[in-house]
């Protein structure tokens, strides 16, 4: 249980991994307690996870596992698969279809996701503009990480990012369901830039530095 | 009344000059047909004609009818409806559940498009509901809460608790206060037990 040291003024805000039970504060998930002190303050716990659970807003990569009348199944990653509506894409008429496969890979955010129900992917914001998501193109290399990592990488000015991006142009789609899709000029950057990004999760910004400072000096 | 005899359901009892049809009968062509297959009981009024029922050995199954208001409890929600098990007709209980169905236009009388079945019901929360129709061979019951009195009546918050009703779309636990989105009955106050 957390108790306050100080009355802190204006509202407090407890954010994930925490609960409000009577009088206290509750820990729900295990990991290290993080402080804001902006505003009234905000208490989180940030914690490591692998598998990923559906929440509403968050944009994930799902591929296509199957075709069922007018909705597509995907995998996200979660305990069930989700459904995509074929007229959840920009400019998607009954007409007009999408052109999705079987194994296509797919960018797009929850509209629907909660324990209750079945989650529901959409590949248009609420405007209707696609907004960057869709079919992701074709070649590419997709891979899983860490929960805590796609976080890492999603935080403003990424020093990873910004380093691997002066090691060669490349393509990159983050997924919060842990998964990354990179597409390089060959496939030998592709695999140099998927095996960084793997790494990253267990090195520090030294070695991160010296394996880049090798790479690009061969 | 004695019961007079056995019969099987379809079978013609007398005409509708003679008697009226009790429970466990109908009516067809001017004739009484059993619908079940039971002891025949014949009851006989002082002005009336007397009313011929089949009754079955063990206790008669209450059965929900068009227009009676039930407890059910939710079972699991959709997008489109929500799959209720009928406990309650009434105040009785049942033997053994039935199964309802409570679709997305039915929960509320205003408003239909804009409502949420996952904002008015969750898994396990207790419904008051009335029969709107008893449905065919193979689907359930369809029920309605398209009323002030009717939807949900006990409901648990994700902590667990017992939440309490603070309007008719909105309920908040105890503990933790978050409040959480329900059609919530406005139960009559002679039927609340404190």
């Amino acid at each position: 249980r957390l108790s306050a040291g100080t009355a802190p003024q204006g509202r407090l805000l407890c954010g994930p991994g925490l609960r409000r039970s009577g009088a206290g504060l509750l820990v729900t998930k295990c990991g290290l307690l993080r402080h804001r002190p902006g505003g009234g303050g905000a208490y989180w716990v940030d914690s490591q996870q692998k598998r990923y659970v559906p929440v509403k807003g968050d944009h994930v990569i799902g591929i296509v596992t199957a075709k069922a009348g007018d909705v597509f199944r995907l995998d996200v990653g979660g305990s069930e698969p989700a459904s995509l509506s074929y007229l959840a894409f920009e400019g998607a008429t009954k007409r007009n279809r999408p052109n999705v496969q079987v194994g296509d890979l797919i960018y797009g955010q929850f509209v629907v996701a909660n324990k209750d129900m079945e989650p529901e992917v959409v590949c248009i914001d609420s405007s209707g503009k696609s907004s960057g998501m869709g079919i992701i193109g074709q070649d590419g290399f997709l891979f899983k990480v860490s929960l805590g990592l796609i976080r890492k990488l999603l935080a403003p000015k990424c020093e990873i990012i910004q380093e691997l991006s002066q090691l060669y142009p490349f393509e990159l789609v983050l997924g919060m369901n842990g998964r990354i899709w990179v597409k390089a000029k060959t496939v030998q950057q592709t695999l140099i830039i998927v095996n960084i990004l793997e790494a990253c999760e267990y090195m520090t910004a030294e070695q991160r530095k010296q394996a880049l400072a090798k790479l690009s000096g061969n | 009344r004695l019961p007079l005899s056995s019969c099987v359901a379809g079978e013609r009892l007398c005409s509708t000059e003679e008697a009226t049809a009790g429970s466990g009968t109908y009516t067809r062509h001017g004739f009484i047909f059993s619908s079940l297959a039971g002891c025949l009981e014949r009851k006989n009024e002082d002005n009336e004609l007397p009313v011929v029922s089949v009754v079955r050995d063990s206790e008669s199954q209450l059965l929900p009818n068009v227009g009676a208001v039930v407890t059910c409890k939710v079972c699991s929600i959709n997008s489109r409806f929500a799959k209720v098990h009928i406990l309650y007709v009434g105040s009785t209980p049942l033997k053994s559940t039935f199964r309802g169905t409570i679709r997305r236009e039915d929960i509320r009388a205003t408003e239909k498009d804009k409502v949420e079945v996952y904002k008015s019901f969750r898994p396990s929360d207790i419904v008051l509901a009335k029969v709107i129709s008893l449905g065919d061979a193979q689907s359930n019951y369809l029920l309605s809460t398209a009323e002030n009195e009717l939807g949900v009546v006990v409901a648990r918050s994700e902590a667990g608790v017992q939440m309490v009703p603070i309007s008719w779309c909105e309920m908040q636990c105890p503990r933790t206060h978050t409040k959480e989105f329900r059609k919530v009955a406005r139960v009559q106050p002679q039927f609340l037990q404190t």
